[in-house]
């Protein structure tokens, strides 16, 4: 291949519509991906901000009852299924993953491409119940038995969409475990891999055991809907209980799908604006495997008023509580990573800063719902939707936001306004406080979740929530913008191969990379992917 | 015939035995003579009750475990995948043990 082959970067390498979406190279999926998840995730807030605008004022404001059941699980499917299930897998990790590991694509190419379009019929198919049928379904995003099975509205289209889709999850995970055991650049041992392909590998596990768990589950529920089998539901035999269940042995996993891969931005983005090797490498790594797989064990723990018989609850209270072991140990290593580092404070850096302190309230509000006790009083209030936006979008959403703007210079080979992205996250991460916060006051004061209408006690909790929700808009506006002028501004000077001093290989190849990702031969640092003393020094042509 | 190695240099150095066909042939016996089992449980042993389903349980299992060890290869791979799939099956008995727990006590 000549010099100039090599250097000619995958925007250049072909042009048109099809060029796209028929492409098989991992960075263009990882576009097609990203372009998916903002559009389907703007939508999801769009819903969002209209059941914070409903909830303005007790009593009805503009929507019917039955029209906000709708609006919230449509907003639940979209962002768990839609959104950050798939999510930092499918953009960064199917951009950085091979690139990262020093190889020129995943191992399954094809398949790859395959699971955009599974993962694009199965958007399509969710949003349909939009305009097609009874309307969305108005189950909760977790389509609950007896309920889902007598429903009226588009329950059917709704399942099946989730079920279309975890395919696509499916099919991402056994190609990034693959990827990650085959096609490791030589010299690279496990030991030697950056924390966010450990995160990846421990997220595909996950991902390739635990989603078709789910999969039979939802086609149980259209079993159940169109012949009425009595699987779930009492009055013809079922036990709703077992569809919890079912419904938890890969949900409660799921949530690791989520975590898991932002854990490992954290831990990618810390070393660099701290120039500094990440504090316990092994401890991190086996960490995310430890955590997947006690996760596996937890699943009970959304089911303690249930009508869940009392040695399970006991059993998975306790087994609960040992998920917060390997997460403190890793939020423990983080904290100590940044202690005496250089810190360079550049907009992914505060994004971090900003995972670390929302995952902790996340965390440790966890603690309260997982204790069998205080979860009594708190399960199905407000209490328990601020702690999963916590985790969720304070904690996975603002790492996935914080890999945009880390590897923004990377992908496009452009950069952002800085002093505009730090405005933004401020305005952002006030607005994120002040939309969550207050949700956690108004469970503990005793407000039910998924309630359309509400008591005069809590107005004033709602109504800071529903302000919050506007400035947090605001900042998402701004943030969006900036990196979208970023991209329109012309005449940029080039930001080169390393704009933030970073040493795992992405860094070592050009802006934006080329077709076969590198154009010469990447240099592994000697004593592991954070071994800033040995920083392997990155000529610019 | 026994068992002879072969290299792929195409695929990373790696050794991929040729079985006999013996081996095919037992372990498809093997697992009709199970497949009749099974059949032979649910039709004569209808006074087994519970039991016939974990019998049958119990020979699909050993069954799965049989085309995963000779058909699939797994005789032959790097130990790492047995433990994974030691690590599944791990997985998936808690699965039943925990629900059923939590069944049996209600």
């Amino acid at each position: 291949m000549t010099s100039t082959a090599l250097n000619v970067n995958f925007f250049q390498a072909k042009k048109g519509l099809f060029s796209w979406i028929f492409s098989v190279d991992h960075k263009r999926i990882g576009l097609l991906y990203l372009y998916s998840l903002l559009t389907f995730f703007l939508v999801g807030v769009t819903l969002g901000v209209l059941m914070r605008l409903e909830l303005l004022n007790p009593g009805k404001d503009f929507l019917e009852a039955k029209t906000y059941n709708q609006i919230f699980t449509l907003h639940g499917v979209i962002m768990i299924f839609l959104f950050i299930i798939p999510s930092i897998p499918a953009v960064f990790g199917n951009f950085f993953l091979p690139i990262m590991l020093g190889t020129d694509d995943v191992s399954f190419p094809r398949l790859n491409l395959l699971s955009w379009w599974i993962y694009i019929i199965g958007a399509i198919m969710a949003l349909s119940t939009l305009i097609w049928g009874d309307g969305p379904a108005d189950t909760g995003w977790t389509f609950y038995a007896p309920y889902s099975v007598k429903t009226g509205t588009n329950v059917t289209m709704s399942v099946l969409a989730a079920f279309v889709l975890g395919f696509s999850s499916i099919l991402t995970g056994l190609n990034f475990i693959v990827t990650i055991h085959r096609l490791r650049t030589p010299g690279m041992t496990f030991m030697k891999m950056p924390l966010f392909a450990w995160a990846l590998y421990a997220t595909s596990w996950i991902q390739l055991l635990a989603t078709p768990i789910i999969g039979i589950t939802l086609l149980m529920i259209v079993a159940e809907r169109f012949f009425g089998i009595g699987l779930f539901d009492p009055s013809i035999g079922g036990d709703p209980i077992l569809y919890q269940h079912l419904f938890w042995i890969y949900s409660h996993p799921a949530v690791y799908i989520m975590a898991l891969p932002a854990f490992g931005i954290v831990s990618e983005i810390l070393p660099t604006f701290t120039q500094r090797t990440i504090f316990g490498y092994k401890a991190i790594a086996f960490s995310s495997l430890a955590i997947a797989f006690v996760g596996y064990f937890v699943w009970g723990h959304h089911m303690f008023t249930a009508g869940m018989s009392g040695p399970a609850r006991i059993i998975f209270s306790v087994m609960t509580f040992l998920v917060a072991i390997p997460t403190a140990i890793k939020v423990f290593n983080w904290v100590a990573t940044l202690y005496k580092g250089s810190i360079d404070l550049q907009p992914p850096l505060l994004y971090m800063l900003g995972f670390i302190f929302q995952f902790m309230v996340g965390g440790l509000s966890g603690l309260v719902l997982g204790a069998l006790a205080t979860d009594i009083y708190l399960h199905d209030t407000y209490f328990v939707v601020g702690h999963f936006h916590y985790v969720m979008f304070g904690g996975t959403g603002f790492a996935f936001f914080g890999a945009l703007h880390y590897w923004y210079p990377k992908i496009w080979g452009k950069m952002y306004n800085i002093k505009i992205a730090n405005i933004a996250f401020a305005i952002f991460f006030v607005g994120f406080n002040m939309l969550y916060f207050p949700m956690m006051i108004a469970g503990l004061m005793g407000m039910p979740r998924r309630y359309y209408d509400y008591l005069p006690e809590f107005h004033l909790p709602n109504m800071i929530s529903t302000f919050g929700s506007w400035v947090l808009v605001t900042g998402l506006l701004l943030m969006l913008g900036n990196l979208i002028a970023g991209l329109r501004k012309k005449n940029q000077p080039k930001v080169g191969r390393d704009p933030w001093g970073g040493i795992t290989l992405e860094w070592q190849t050009l802006s934006p990379p080329p077709v076969q990702n590198f154009d010469r031969m990447p240099v592994l640092p000697k004593d592991g992917p954070y071994d800033y003393e040995h920083k392997p020094v990155i000529k610019e042509d | 015939m026994n068992t002879i190695k072969q290299n792929h240099n195409d695929q990373g150095h790696e050794e991929h035995p040729i079985v006999s066909y013996r081996e095919h042939l037992s372990t498809l016996v093997a697992l009709l003579l199970l497949t009749v089992m099974t059949v032979a449980i649910s039709v004569f042993g209808s006074n087994l009750r519970t039991l016939s389903v974990a019998t049958a349980l119990l020979i699909a299992s050993v069954k799965a475990l049989v085309v995963a060890y000779y058909f699939m290869h797994l005789k032959y791979d790097k130990k790492l995948y047995t433990w994974l799939l030691l690590i599944v099956g791990v997985l998936f008995v808690s699965f039943l043990i925990l629900t059923s727990i939590e069944f049996l006590n209600r």
